[in-house]
Formats: structure tokens, C-alpha cells, sequence
């Protein structure tokens, strides 16, 4: 392990850690109020040490969070490939359900979540529901282009070669999705983060959404930007995990331009 | 009349959906003895839109065009700068590594608990809820497409550099026209994230839109025009999204999403 | 050894099931509050902790709100037995076939007011003319609005409105993207963190005559008729809380503060603010809660002028028979 094989591992963090460095300096040279955006070394103390005058018990918040998000993720990519395998798979099924799938990820959640929250109540599910509401979309799209972007050509011999419907799927159809699929995660990772902490906005009296709502609401900044930190950390490190299953998966595939 | 009976082929079947989707929403209504003020019936939508008593007090053009326009400008915005900056990506290393982190954190942010900041940087109107709504938008597009210029055959990529071609031939012949699934596919999601934008922006600071009147009908109970709002925006998604289905018909004719069972 | 040990079991249960033969089972009310947590919602945490809600038989889930209109939805489908709106909105709900009622009042005094910084040289609310104004859509102060104008004469084009996030009410103030906000009095504390404090003008709408209910309990009417007994033990509890409560800032913050996540220094002096629309000659002679009639039929005219239908009479929108009795009355 040396320098050479780490560096590239370290460009992310390093990005990162460069963006925080910026945000500290403008705060603090262009003498931002701290009510509109504190510095990031206020937030984190507010993370990491203990406060005088409130008990925010981010463990407990973070669980809550981190227990959505994991199993929203997993629901969504489940269900939205399957979706997307149905919808492939049926051209009736897909001519009548698309619309409405665009129908419903064209409404902007919040104004349709006290609808839901009317119906299922608070509680996990309702919160597992809204992030699905918003990340189903990306899987089941990509998942489909995917399914559907076969070489004309392949087709042809496998028609010729009297391949079944089912064969040409699992053999053929599937396979040849896996680089889609894996975008459509990619996309939905990061919605899915979206999706849970809106979820807590609106449904919730735990999390890391629940902390950051509150604290706009009664001013209190600094706890804010260490739920948003929090979050974007979230979002970036399931990102990075289907990045990593990816690889893993399809080590074959090549990334980046070499010509 | 060939014409005409192949138009009325194409329409005829959505149309009675639609007509059946609208019985089934009256029929629930019935059913499970749903108040006004929670669902309003299809009728008193269509109130709130079409009769002339009820409809004009809501300018719904004003709000229907001022919305209509934020999410067209946005999506044209948001497909080039995502384009534009995916290509980017693809041919700079450097930029891989600067661009990447920094749109998957700003993606995993919910731009609605950044409202006060919005409010604060753009202030409110027509071109602080297309950024908003670009910022909503693009990381699908980006995402999308880097990766359709990344997974280009290596067989094909072997032969061409076998033939000397440039960085930028291959590029231009072979990685972008690949590409197109991807692009297409990113641009359809991308629509519809568009549309949530706009409203999410008109939710921060608005006067007027279809995303205003949302908030406005909402605050009065008055579900009619709320509900008429969101069907009119998710027909505007609906719409965008046709229309990006058209493109990928005309350029990619080959590639039928529908003909799973058969090459045709 | 064994037949003692097989005594003391069998003592040992007989007292379990004795306790268990006399434990009545609990009600449970889900209790739908008005918005996220403020100061306000202090006495239902104090009535949790020192277990008053228990001791009735209650077992109440504290649900966190999305607003008034929110809350008459989910009283009115049942989903919550009781919870807390703005009164203007459940009157409007039952016009419209909600099944709901006011069933006790919380703020006494008119809290709705008006921010702005005092070099813009407002000092009356008819100043207004010609200003900006940045207001949630659904916020009570807009619900109220049009009733306030027409009673100071100010007539309502002459005002601009901005929808914002409510998250933004103070950014926007802050940086003067608008002139003027409305908020409640009682959020002057986080006011001030975005205007300093001598900097920040307040005017508040009681003092200019509005005098309709604001915050108030709001139950549903079926759960009121099979279980009237339920509801009159929650409000005894609530109220006890709120006498409590007022008494005792810093405990009751305290223990707010075991439950949510709250700045517990803003929260004191937010709910020192709130103490003070208890502090009327009308709660000191009738106890905390009482509904005025008079005041209710102004309430309800409010939302006739709106252009609400009301075709039953005052008393099916609000009823005073679940308020404790005797109501707990002292002197501030």
C-alpha cells in the first residue's frame, strides 16, 4: 500500500475536505451572520461536543436515519428492477402503468405528503413510502433502457437460433442491463437520502430531517448544517458503495478515457 | 381516412384510460365517503379549471405560463450544462475527481431545507426557480450520460486507437453516439425532476405559478384548485417526458423498448 | 425449603393478578399538535413525565404537526382523537362537513403579529400600504389576514404578498427580501437571532382590536360521543399542565428538552412570551380554556366573511361541557 495506490482513493475526500476549507474561509472573511450560515467548525462542535443548553442526541437521530435510508434503498432498487423487468417484459403493462409512474414523480412530494401521512399515519413505513415515492423513478427507467438496448444484431441470430421470450431475457436482456441498472442505483442512492430526510420533515419526530427542520424553525443554525453534513456523508458514501459493488460486479467494465 | 382512423388508433385507447382513471378517482371518492376539503371530486376540478364563474378567479393562465416556462427553461438548461459538463468529466480525470463528489453531495442535500439560503442568494422570482430547479435537476442527466460515454465497447475502442484516432475522434464518432441510451434515458428522468424543481422553487419564495397556487388553495382548504394545480403539473411532466420518448423513437428507431419478445 | 418457596410463588402471583384484576386498560388518544415543537407544546411533555396522563388512564401518542388545516384533516378522519388548529380553521372545516369542535382555548390573547426592522419607519399597521410582506401561504397570520385588513381599513391589493417557506420567515427579514413578516409574538426570540433586538420592530394585532381565537383543542365529534369521559380527563390534565408549566419555565423546558431536540435558553424566553396571553382578565376570572361565546361568534364571523357558508348556529362549532371543572384559575 503506497502512496501511488492510495492516491486515488483519496481524491473524494480530498475534494471534500478542500470544499469544507472554502466554506470555513468565506464565513469567516466575508463575516456571514451566523443565523444565515455558520461555519462548519460550529456545526461540528455542535456535533461532537456536548452542549450547555441542549441535549440533541444525535445517536439516536442518526439510527433512525441510517435504518430509512438502508432499507428504503433496498425496497426501492427490489422493487423499482422488478418494476422495470415487468414493464419490459409486458408491452401492455408498460404502455398502461408508465404514464402514471410519470404522472406520480412529476408531483413534488411535499405537496402530496400530508395525503399520505393522512392515510398510513406516522411511523417507519410511511417514512420508507415517501423515499420510495421519490427514488423509484431513475431505477425503473435506466433498469428498462437497459433491458430494451440490445444489438439489433444479437437479436436477429437469437431469433434465428429460436430462442424463447424467457431466454432471450435471462440470457441476453438482463445481462446486458447491469451497467443501466447500476446508474439507476447510482441516481436513486442519492434520492433515496432526499426521500428519507424529506420524509422526516414532514412525518417524523426522530432523525436527522426532524433535527435540521426544527432547528430552521427556531433559528438554532449551527445543528442545521451538522445534520446537512451528515446527510450529504449519507448520500455520498451510498453513492461510493453501488460505485463499489459496481466494480465488483462488473469488473470488466472499463471507466474513464484511456484513447 | 386511413390518416384519420390511425390517429384516432393512436389516441382513441388513452383517452378511455384517461376517461377510466377519472371514473375510478370518483368512484373511490364515493366509495370511501371522502370529504371535500381532503380529495375533491373530479367535477369540482374541472370546475375550478373550465367554468367561467369558478375558473377566473384564479389567473390560471398567468400561473400555468409562468411555471410552464420555468421548467422548459430549467430542462433546456439543465440537458446542455449537464451535457456539456458530463463530456467534461469524461475527457478530464482531474475533473472526474472535482465534479463528481461535489454533485453527489449537492444531490443528497433536499433543496427544500436549503430554502432560507435560496431565499437569501437568489431571492424570488423566475430565474431563482429555474436555478432552483436546475440544481433539482441535472445530477440525473450527469450521471447518465458520463456513464453512457464511459461504457463504450472495448473491442471497439482496441480497433480504433489500432487506427491511431484522436482522444477527440473517438469522442466524437464513438463515445457520444453510444452514448445515446444513456442521455436519453438521464434526459426522461431529468423531466420530470425538472417539473418537481420548478414547484420546490415556487415553494421557497413565489408570487404567482401553478406551485404558489398549490400553497394558496392548500391554506384555504380549498381543494379543487389544488388538486387541478398538480394535475396540470404532472401533465407537464407527462408532456416533457412524451416528448423526450419521441426523440429517442426518431433517433434511435432500433431500439424498442416494447418488442421484448421478438427482434420487431 | 420447597413448600415455602412454592408459598411465596404462589403469593407472588396472586398479588400480579390482584393489580392485574384492577388495572383499568388505558385509552389511548393520538394528539395531533398544530406545528413542530415550540415552547406551546411544553405542558404535554410535563403532563408525559410526571405521568398525570397515566394516572387518568390516558395513553397519549404526541403526534408532530404540519399545520392547522393538517390537523382538522387528521382529527376529523379519526386519525387523531384531539388535536391543536388555529380556531378560524376547524369553524371553516365543519362548515364543510369536518367532524370536529373546539373544545378549549389556548392563547387567550390575540398572538399574531407583524416583524419588521425599525428604520423602515413603520409604526402603525397601516404602514403596511405599499410594503412586501413574506408569509407562508398557509400560515394562520394569512388564513387571518383579510379579516385583520378590512377591520384596520387597509385594503388588501394595496399589499404585497410573497409565499415563503416558513423556514425562511426570519432569512427573509434578515436580509430584507421583504419589509415585513408575520409571525406569532411568542417567536420573537428567534426573530431576534436574524434582526437584533433593538433593531426589530414588533406590532402585535390584539392591540389594534383583532380579537379572534387562535390557538385551540380540537376533538372529533364521534370520539366525543362514545367517550366523553376520556376527553374531559385529557383537557383536566392539559390544563393542570399548563398551570404547572407557567409556573415553572425552566423545569418545564427541562423536561421539553428530555424529548426534543431545542435550544432550551431560546425556549425559555419563547415560552415566557407565551405566558403572557394567558394573562387576561378573562382567564383570571373564568380559568384557563374558558370560551368566550362572544368571542367565538366574532371567530366564526371572521370566516363567514371569508365567504364560508354557516348554516348552523355558534354553538355546533365549539362546545365548553369538556373543560375542567373547577377550571384552574390564578393569579399571574
Amino acid at each position: 500500500m503506497n502512496l501511488a495506490t492510495l492516491a486515488p482513493r483519496l481524491k473524494t475526500p480530498a475534494v471534500i475536505v478542500a470544499l469544507l476549507a472554502i466554506w470555513q474561509a468565506a464565513v469567516v472573511l466575508l463575516k456571514v451572520p451566523e443565523f444565515i450560515l455558520p461555519s462548519p467548525l460550529s456545526a461540528l462542535e455542535h456535533l461532537f461536543l456536548p452542549q450547555p443548553d441542549a441535549n440533541y442526541n444525535w445517536g439516536v437521530h442518526i439510527r433512525a436515519t441510517l435504518l430509512e435510508i438502508g432499507i428504503a434503498f433496498v425496497v426501492t432498487s427490489v422493487v423499482g428492477i422488478a418494476i422495470a423487468i415487468g414493464l419490459a417484459w409486458s408491452d401492455a403493462v408498460r404502455r398502461l402503468s408508465m404514464p402514471l409512474f410519470v404522472f406520480v414523480n412529476s408531483l413534488p412530494i411535499i405537496a402530496i405528503a400530508p395525503i399520505i401521512l393522512l392515510w398510513s399515519g406516522y411511523g417507519l413505513a410511511t417514512n420508507i413510502l415517501i423515499a420510495f415515492l421519490v427514488s423509484f423513478f431513475p431505477v425503473v427507467i435506466n433498469t428498462l433502457a437497459g433491458l430494451s438496448a440490445i444489438d439489433d444484431d444479437l437479436l436477429d441470430l437469437v431469433n434465428y437460433l429460436h430462442a424463447t421470450k424467457m431466454q432471450v431475457f435471462v440470457k441476453l436482456r438482463i445481462p446486458n442491463s447491469l451497467p443501466y441498472i447500476f446508474t439507476g442505483l447510482k441516481i436513486c442512492s442519492t434520492m433515496c437520502v432526499v426521500g428519507a430526510i424529506v420524509g422526516e420533515f414532514i412525518a417524523s419526530d426522530k432523525g436527522l430531517g426532524y433535527i435540521i427542520i426544527n432547528s430552521q424553525y427556531t433559528m438554532d443554525s449551527p445543528p442545521i448544517y451538522a445534520g446537512l453534513m451528515l446527510v450529504s456523508l449519507f448520500g455520498v458514501s451510498l453513492f461510493a458503495l453501488v460505485g463499489l459493488a459496481e466494480r465488483i460486479l462488473m469488473p470488466w467494465a472499463r471507466k474513464g478515457v484511456e484513447a | 381516412m386511413k390518416r384519420a382512423a390511425r390517429v384516432a388508433k393512436a389516441v382513441l385507447p388513452k383517452l378511455l384510460y384517461a376517461v377510466a382513471l377519472i371514473a375510478l378517482w370518483h368512484g373511490a371518492i364515493v366509495a370511501f365517503g371522502v370529504k371535500e376539503f381532503v380529495v375533491p371530486s373530479p367535477l369540482a376540478v374541472f370546475e375550478a379549471l373550465f367554468s367561467p364563474a369558478k375558473a377566473a378567479q384564479y389567473a390560471w393562465s398567468t400561473h400555468i405560463l409562468t411555471t410552464l416556462g420555468e421548467i422548459l427553461v430549467s430542462f433546456v438548461f439543465t440537458a446542455v450544462f449537464g451535457f456539456a459538463l458530463s463530456v467534461l468529466i469524461c475527457w478530464s480525470s482531474i475533473a472526474r475527481s472535482i465534479a463528481m463528489p461535489i454533485i453527489a453531495v449537492l444531490n443528497s442535500l433536499p433543496k427544500i431545507a436549503l430554502a432560507p439560503l435560496f431565499l437569501i442568494w437568489l431571492g424570488y422570482g423566475f430565474a431563482a426557480n429555474v436555478t432552483i430547479a436546475i440544481l433539482v435537476a441535472f445530477f440525473p442527466v450527469v450521471l447518465n450520460t458520463t456513464t453512457g460515454l464511459d461504457a463504450v465497447d472495448e473491442d471497439l475502442l482496441d480497433l480504433v486507437r489500432y487506427l491511431h484516432a484522436s482522444k477527440l475522434q473517438v469522442f466524437l464518432k464513438i463515445r457520444i453516439p453510444m452514448s445515446l441510451p444513456y442521455v436519453l434515458s438521464g434526459l426522461k428522468i431529468s423531466a420530470t425532476l425538472s417539473v418537481v424543481g420548478a414547484i420546490v422553487g415556487e415553494f421557497v419564495a413565489s408570487s404567482e405559478g401553478l406551485g404558489f397556487l398549490i400553497k394558496d388553495s392548500q391554506a384555504m382548504m380549498n381543494t379543487p384548485p389544488m388538486f387541478a394545480s398538480l394535475i396540470l403539473i404532472s401533465a407537464i411532466g407527462l408532456g416533457l417526458f412524451a416528448s423526450i420518448a419521441v426523440v429517442e423513437r426518431v433517433f434511435m428507431p432500433w431500439n424498442r423498448a416494447a418488442e421484448a419478445g421478438s427482434a420487431r | 425449603m420447597t413448600g415455602l418457596k412454592a408459598a411465596a410463588a404462589a403469593l407472588f402471583a396472586a398479588a400480579l393478578t390482584a393489580g392485574g384484576a384492577s388495572a383499568q386498560p388505558m385509552t389511548k388518544i393520538d394528539f395531533q399538535l398544530n406545528w413542530k415543537i415550540s415552547g406551546d407544546h411544553a405542558p404535554y411533555y410535563v403532563a408525559i413525565e410526571k405521568g398525570w396522563f397515566k394516572e387518568e388512564g390516558l395513553d397519549v401518542n404526541v403526534m408532530i404537526g404540519q399545520g392547522s388545516g393538517f390537523a382538522v384533516q387528521m382529527v376529523d378522519a379519526g386519525k387523531a382523537q384531539i388535536g391543536i388548529a388555529d380556531a378560524p380553521v376547524p369553524i371553516e372545516g365543519r362548515a364543510k362537513g369536518a367532524n370536529v369542535k373546539v373544545i378549549g382555548i389556548i392563547f387567550d390573547k390575540h398572538p399574531n403579529a407583524m416583524y419588521f426592522w425599525k428604520d423602515s419607519g413603520i409604526t402603525k399597521p397601516q404602514d403596511l400600504k405599499g410594503k412586501t410582506v413574506a408569509v407562508p401561504a398557509s400560515d394562520g397570520h394569512k388564513v387571518m389576514w383579510p379579516a385583520f385588513a378590512s377591520l384596520i381599513g387597509v385594503n388588501a391589493a394595496d399589499v404585497k404578498f410573497v409565499n415563503i417557506e416558513p423556514t425562511a420567515k426570519p432569512a427573509a427579514l434578515g436580509t430584507k427580501k421583504a419589509d415585513v413578516v408575520f409571525e406569532l409574538y411568542t417567536g420573537k426570540p428567534f426573530m431576534e437571532k436574524a434582526v437584533p433586538a433593538d433593531k426589530l420592530g414588533v406590532l402585535l394585532w390584539a392591540d389594534y382590536g383583532f380579537n379572534a381565537y387562535a390557538h385551540s383543542y380540537i376533538a372529533n365529534t364521534d370520539f366525543l360521543k362514545s367517550n366523553p369521559e376520556a376527553a374531559r380527563k385529557f383537557l383536566k390534565v392539559v390544563y393542570r399542565a399548563w398551570d404547572f408549566t407557567l409556573k415553572n419555565i425552566p423545569e418545564s423546558i427541562e423536561i421539553l428538552s428530555k424529548y426534543h431536540p431545542i435550544n432550551r435558553d431560546d425556549f425559555v424566553a419563547n415560552l415566557t412570551a407565551v405566558r403572557e396571553f394567558f394573562k387576561t382578565d378573562r382567564y383570571r376570572n373564568n380559568g384557563i380554556g374558558y370560551i368566550d361565546p362572544a368571542r367565538m361568534q366574532d371567530t366564526i364571523n371572521i370566516v363567514k366573511e371569508k365567504g364560508v357558508e354557516i348554516k348552523t348556529p355558534a354553538s355546533d362549532f365549539y362546545t365548553a361541557e369538556f373543560l375542567p371543572n373547577p377550571p384552574y384559575k390564578f393569579n399571574f
